[in-house]
């Protein structure tokens, strides 16, 4: 049998390429529908990527909406002032978190356990009432309008299927950073997330890692956060509010959040459902809620989990059955 | 002057109420170890169940509250029983579980009574105490000596009853307490009904004075976040001095600052404690999540 970290490769090779074939999309011009249901998806799924990391590490952080708020508006400020360059927008999307996350790090990644989470909870709060808050260049409870398309080698990206294209690539991107950083502290990541104490009695830097993983997360949430601005062609508070982060960490314990694969699994199938859900008008939430509450009650270890569970059970069975008949031929020779 | 001291006796008010949402929370926390996303919604079905007694079937504002409180215990049991008690030890499931009834409750909520607050559901007693320049409403009142005498009585029922005592060693220590001979199995559903019961005794009581409406839960959760994150997790002292905190910040911000920035400066107040108390003011370690 392979070696458990080639098979968590594998898994989350998979979690990248399963991004691949929405490029259908707006490659073969498909309808208004589908554009916005790809938005939706790969958009959730790149925030859910910054819930992931965290959880990688056992830390349920609910700062993705900040963060997203902090890219999304860094990036619309920028292309407001003339910079539409897409690749200058990704990576002030990215870089203007990542370092916003440095002193946030500091405060936040001294608490534990469910301090962690409800300080990450409140945090976005702080985040939507300063927003609105602070007028200037923000645009307060305004936020800013008509944000101009990004561009790349003069040619502009503001068609329809050109914003889903950002949104893949965008999504693309962060599947990327999140699949470098996770595999390469592979070891630290899977170490703080079994035991911290123990982690840090044999000499792994726990501040060190949880910051880099809080600050790639911060990053990948601004990714996410950019990809949302530059759909909308707008940033308003109200498109980064602090409950949008319960269904960033759904989309992530659905799916499973031992592999990329998860996140991406869980953000298809929530958004879709939810979409399917929302010709109910009325009844959409509580369909939502119903669903949630019976995947986590049926696949407590999310869907991804549960199949690699079912499977590595299918595999160990015939591996244990001919270990027995091993045992009973030696046994009958001993005897004979 | 007075205007201060009357801004200091509604905060005095709103710290009750906040204290009997924080008890609540921070009960379930630290005996179960569930962050319950379904607290908020207890105060919301709280409310609309008063609405629903007291407007729609004629009766006495007092036993639409006590209705009320008894008829969110029963639902917080049945939920306890049927979709948390398996999952006990899985704080991811239990919060996704109780989201996913929360948004269920909420949509259930909005079928019957409407997406709309409700209107024609006010507290029975209106007008206001003066003294000298003092003003307080007698509604405050009401709801303040209602409030503290629960508080009183949950502080007995947790300090000075055999329950009680069984409560705080399951919250100290499970496996020793199980040990011990008490049962899980009948304690956690009693404590999850007891603590919904003061989210919706609370509603039923405060939101005809308020505003009654399906989304009042997720506000509730917050402060509920930020009391308990303040006063320390699993300690319901620490809950009620943050409660009766939060309310005094918010009474005097929205006076002196207005609403939105008064929530701002709470914020900022519960950085900086949690900067000098990463555990906050009476907490412990915290359980891992």
């Amino acid at each position: 049998m392979r070696p458990r970290r080639y098979r968590d490769l594998i898994v989350d090779i998979w979690g990248i390429l399963v991004i691949g074939p929405f490029l259908i999309v707006p490659l073969a011009d498909w309808g208004p529908l589908w554009r916005s249901l790809t938005h939706q998806i790969l958009i959730g799924m790149t925030a859910s990527f910054g819930v992931y990391i965290m959880m990688r590490m056992r830390l349920l952080s609910f700062t993705v909406p900040a963060f997203m708020a902090l890219g999304g508006y860094s990036a619309a400020i920028l292309a407001k002032a003339g910079f539409t360059n897409l690749l200058v927008l990704m990576a002030v999307s990215f870089v203007v978190p990542t370092l916003a996350a440095v002193p946030l790090g500091f405060l936040v990644l001294r608490l534990k356990g469910v301090y962690f989470i409800f300080f990450t909870f409140i945090l976005n709060e702080v985040f939507q009432v300063a927003l609105f808050e602070i007028p200037g260049p923000t645009g307060g409870s305004d936020g800013i309008a008509g944000v101009p398309p990004a561009t790349l080698f003069n040619a502009d990206l503001g068609s329809p299927r050109m914003l889903v294209l950002v949104t893949i690539l965008t999504a693309l991107v962060a599947a990327g950073i999140t699949f470098a950083t996770t595999h390469r502290y592979r070891a630290e990541f899977s170490s703080i997330d079994e035991n911290e104490p123990l982690a840090e009695s044999l000499g792994v830097a726990v501040w060190w890692y949880r910051t880099i993983g809080f600050l790639t997360s911060a990053g990948v949430s601004g990714l996410a956060g950019f990809a949302l601005v530059h759909q909308l062609t707008a940033a308003h508070p109200s498109s980064f509010a602090s409950f949008s982060a319960i269904d960033y960490v759904a989309y992530t314990i659905v799916g499973g959040a031992g592999t990329l694969l998860g996140p991406v699994v869980g953000a298809i199938l929530l958004v879709t459902m939810s979409n399917l859900f929302s010709g109910q008008g009325l009844y959409a939430a509580a369909l939502f809620g119903i669903l949630l509450t019976g995947a986590v009650m049926v696949a407590p270890r999310g869907v991804i989990g549960e199949l690699r569970y079912l499977v590595e059970r299918m595999q160990a069975r015939p591996r244990g059955e001919e270990a027995t008949r091993a045992t009973q031929r030696e046994a009958g020779h001993e005897s004979a | 002057m007075e205007s201060a001291i009357s801004t200091g006796l509604i905060g005095l008010s709103l710290g009750s109420q906040y204290a009997m949402i924080a008890i609540g929370f921070t009960l379930i926390f630290g005996i179960m170890g569930v962050i319950n996303f379904m607290h908020g919604g207890g105060y919301v079905i709280g409310g609309y169940l008063a609405f629903a007694v007291s407007s729609g079937m004629g009766l006495p504002f007092p036993i639409a509250v006590i209705g009320a409180a008894i008829g969110t215990a029963l639902i917080g049991y049945l939920i306890e029983t049927f979709f948390v008690d398996k999952y006990v030890d899985d704080h991811n499931a239990t919060m996704l579980i109780t989201l996913g009834i929360y948004l269920v409750v909420t949509t259930v909520i909005i079928i019957i009574f409407g997406p709309e607050p409700v209107s024609g559901f006010s507290f029975p007693i209106s007008g206001v105490l003066r003294w000298g320049g003092l003003y307080f409403s007698y509604s405050n009142i009401v709801v303040l000596v209602i409030c503290t005498t629960t508080i009183v009585a949950v502080y007995s029922l947790i300090y000075r009853t055999r329950y009680g005592i069984a409560l705080r060693a399951m919250a100290d220590n499970r496996a020793i307490a199980t040990a011990q001979g008490i049962r899980p199995g009948r304690m956690f559903p009693v404590a999850f009904s007891l603590a919904m019961a003061l989210a919706g005794l609370t509603g039923a009581l405060v939101t005809p004075i308020l505003v009654l409406e399906p989304h009042l839960g997720e506000g509730q959760l917050l402060k509920a976040f930020i009391m308990v994150i303040l006063g320390g997790l699993g300690s319901v002292a620490g809950a009620t001095i943050a409660a009766f905190a939060v309310g005094a910040v918010e009474a005097y911000s929205s006076v002196y600052l207005g609403g939105s920035k008064g929530a701002l400066v709470l914020f900022i107040i519960v950085l900086v404690i949690l900067l000098v108390r990463p555990s906050g003011l009476l907490g412990r370690e915290a359980r891992k999540a």
